[in-house]
């Protein structure tokens, strides 16, 4: 017997390893009409850990002080090794993983895969969602760049609309009255542990989700039929399903390496795509870059508070919306799952999606 | 943006009086209120060299530009506008070595005497860059004939655009993220030195340095070719990268395909 077999005997015995791959992987049935928008969940748990391995990486040169972040930045672009090809994967990432949650969840919506009882799934996916942003926008201050100063200013300013308490909600978020050091410090330690951890542990709950109720079926094809729980908690099987490994892996591994190499292409010949001429600047408080806009995903937000004639409606808006989506599994409660048997629904999504994508071009130009 | 203007201008009287942002001088919020010969030079200086770099009215003229009622008061330090034989020296405040080869060439020494002084070439309050395009026959042939001004722009005119195209380059450079700050500080002292050439109006002179300054171009041009054969690199490595992961994921898609086959 080789010493490989050995040691795994001796770990088996004690937790029986072969028995959970086999529950998890082999034995681990998907629907047979399961299609490629299924991948991106594994896309997406691919891309978070690029940006926590090339977060942890930039984190040992970067500097959070007001005084030396901007050098260190460019030190890191400039003198440290392979430090453009880590700093450029962390920032083209951030935004490909926006990308990649908005599809999955335009995927989760068409397909109604939140219906119940997968509304916790739905739920803390759109905490996770919301926690990326927030990832964006904590890193987007941590250059220290022209952008990054006036960006920060602009977003935490919105905050001050709220009634009331506005003001305070700004302070706080700023640490002070206007973006300076406090702030910096405070993004900072958001960003590189706050958030992550948050993340890491909603992360951890969403897959429990999907694995504990199970893959919904694609509302798709002749076999279709409405699937729900009654009474007590059930698992979804599919005994006439395909296995996750090494069948459906294989897909999960074609759509990553696309991921990777939309991203890699990216960061090699548009590295400054995501990055405009403004985010090559130090900060300067005292001069005002001309043409200051939020990242290409908080457009729409940006453009609705101008839209509207007072902020607090622009934000009352953008609440509801949010509100709304959230809450939508405990809204839309019919069984029916076919998109073509929703053209109601079907019709708001398709007009929702080119409304927020209208108003972010707009916001772009204006 | 209104709403960061409206934050910086906050800023500006709660937080820090002292330093000014050009476009909120008193001077230009008044001046550039006015009608005619005293609004006209606001509108001149906004699409000159000056307004470009952050250089307002106060820095040439003095005065205090936060407070309307001491704005013009010289004890503030306002000067006014200069006498025309005075006008090398107001400009050579900041311009000191171009004032030092202007005041020993010929048109220095015709200072007083009919002779051109920094404004009858560079302009008043729409002031231009130190260009080869200043020495052209419509402004030469105002004093003298162009053939001797054409003879210098020609010994000019290489080097000056070998430094524009350098210029371009570093734009570009620092638009991927390259820290081209020296290599930009280098460029722009090494202009500064030409152009201050331009002013001696000596063929010869020019001539005989404009060997040396190409000379320092050169290595300036090195460096950047060393940059850009960096870059090439990156691409062509990151190119395959690229290819061997869409192969990969192409691979991927087909052992997929097979096991649906086999199902």
């Amino acid at each position: 017997m080789s010493w490989r077999k050995r040691i795994y005997d001796w770990v088996d015995l004690r937790l029986g390893v072969q028995d959970l791959l086999e529950q998890n992987l082999t034995k681990y049935l998907l629907p047979r009409n399961i299609n490629a928008w299924y991948t991106l969940g594994a896309v997406l748990i691919t891309l978070f850990v690029l940006q926590f391995a090339t977060g942890i990486l930039l984190l040992i040169h970067y500097v959070p002080d007001q005084a030396e972040a901007f050098e260190s930045v460019t030190r890191i672009m400039n003198d440290v090794p392979y430090g453009w090809l880590i700093r450029y994967l962390h920032v083209v990432g951030s935004n490909l993983i926006v990308i990649a949650l908005l599809l999955h969840m335009f995927s989760v919506l068409f397909m109604k895969s939140y219906y119940r009882p997968r509304e916790v799934t739905w739920l803390s996916g759109f905490i996770l969602f919301n926690l990326a942003l927030a990832l964006c926008l904590t890193g987007y201050l941590l250059p220290w760049s022209q952008l990054s100063f006036w960006a920060t200013t602009v977003a935490t300013d919105a905050a001050g609309a709220i009634p009331v308490i506005g003001d305070a909600v700004v302070r706080f978020l700023r640490g002070g009255p206007m973006v300076g050091d406090v702030t910096l410090g405070r993004f900072f330690a958001l960003h590189v542990m706050g958030l992550p951890l948050l993340l890491g542990l909603v992360v951890g709950l969403h897959l429990f989700c999907v694995r504990r109720a199970g893959i919904s079926r694609p509302p798709f094809g002749p076999d279709y039929e409405p699937w729900e729980p009654r009474g007590s908690f059930r698992h979804q099987e599919h005994p006439d399903g395909i296995p996750f490994f090494p069948n459906y892996t294989a897909k999960d591994l074609g759509m990553i390496c696309f991921f990777l190499a939309a991203l890699l292409a990216v960061v090699i010949y548009a590295p400054w795509l995501f990055l405009p001429p403004d985010s090559l600047e130090p900060a300067d408080p005292f001069v005002t870059p001309e043409h200051i806009k939020p990242e290409w995903y908080f457009l729409w937000a940006y453009q609705t508070l101008k839209i509207f004639p007072s902020k607090v409606l622009g934000l009352g808006v953008q609440g509801a919306l949010m509100t709304f989506l959230a809450l939508l599994p405990f809204l839309d409660r019919g069984p029916e799952r076919r998109p073509a048997q929703r053209p109601l629904f079907v019709t708001c999504f398709v007009l929702g999606i080119l409304i927020i994508v209208g108003i972010s071009i707009w916001g772009h130009y204006s | 943006m209104s709403l960061a203007k409206s934050f910086l201008f906050c800023l500006l009287i709660l937080a820090a009086p002292a330093v000014l942002f050009a476009q909120d001088t008193v001077c230009i919020q008044c001046h550039g209120a006015q009608s005619g010969r005293l609004g006209e030079p606001v509108k001149l200086w906004r699409g000159s060299i000056h307004a470009a770099n952050g250089i307002s009215c106060h820095d040439c003229h003095g005065g205090d530009p936060t407070d309307f009622g001491n704005a013009m008061n010289p004890a503030k330090g306002f000067l006014g506008a200069p006498e025309n034989d005075a006008i090398p020296d107001f400009c050579g405040r900041c311009h000191v070595g171009v004032k030092e080869d202007y005041l020993q060439s010929a048109h220095g020494q015709a200072l007083g005497h009919g002779g051109p002084q920094c404004v009858t070439c560079h302009g008043n309050h729409r002031v231009v860059a130190a260009s080869p395009d200043l020495i052209n026959p419509r402004d030469c042939t105002r004093c003298h004939t162009y053939g001797r001004a054409e003879e210098i722009k020609s010994a000019v005119v290489a080097t000056d655009s070998m430094i524009s195209g350098l210029e371009k380059d570093l734009t570009r450079l620092h638009r991927l993220g390259i820290d081209t700050k020296e290599l930009k500080g280098k460029i722009f002292s090494l202009r500064n030195e030409f152009h201050r050439l331009f002013h001696s109006v000596e063929v010869e002179k020019v001539r005989r340095q404009t060997a040396g300054f190409q000379k320092r171009l050169g290595k300036i041009r090195g460096s950047i070719s060393t940059i850009e054969d960096r870059l090439a690199r990156r691409k062509l490595l990151g190119g395959i990268a690229v290819a061997l992961l869409v192969f990969g994921g192409a691979l991927a898609l087909l052992i997929y395909k097979s096991y649906r086959e086999e199902e």
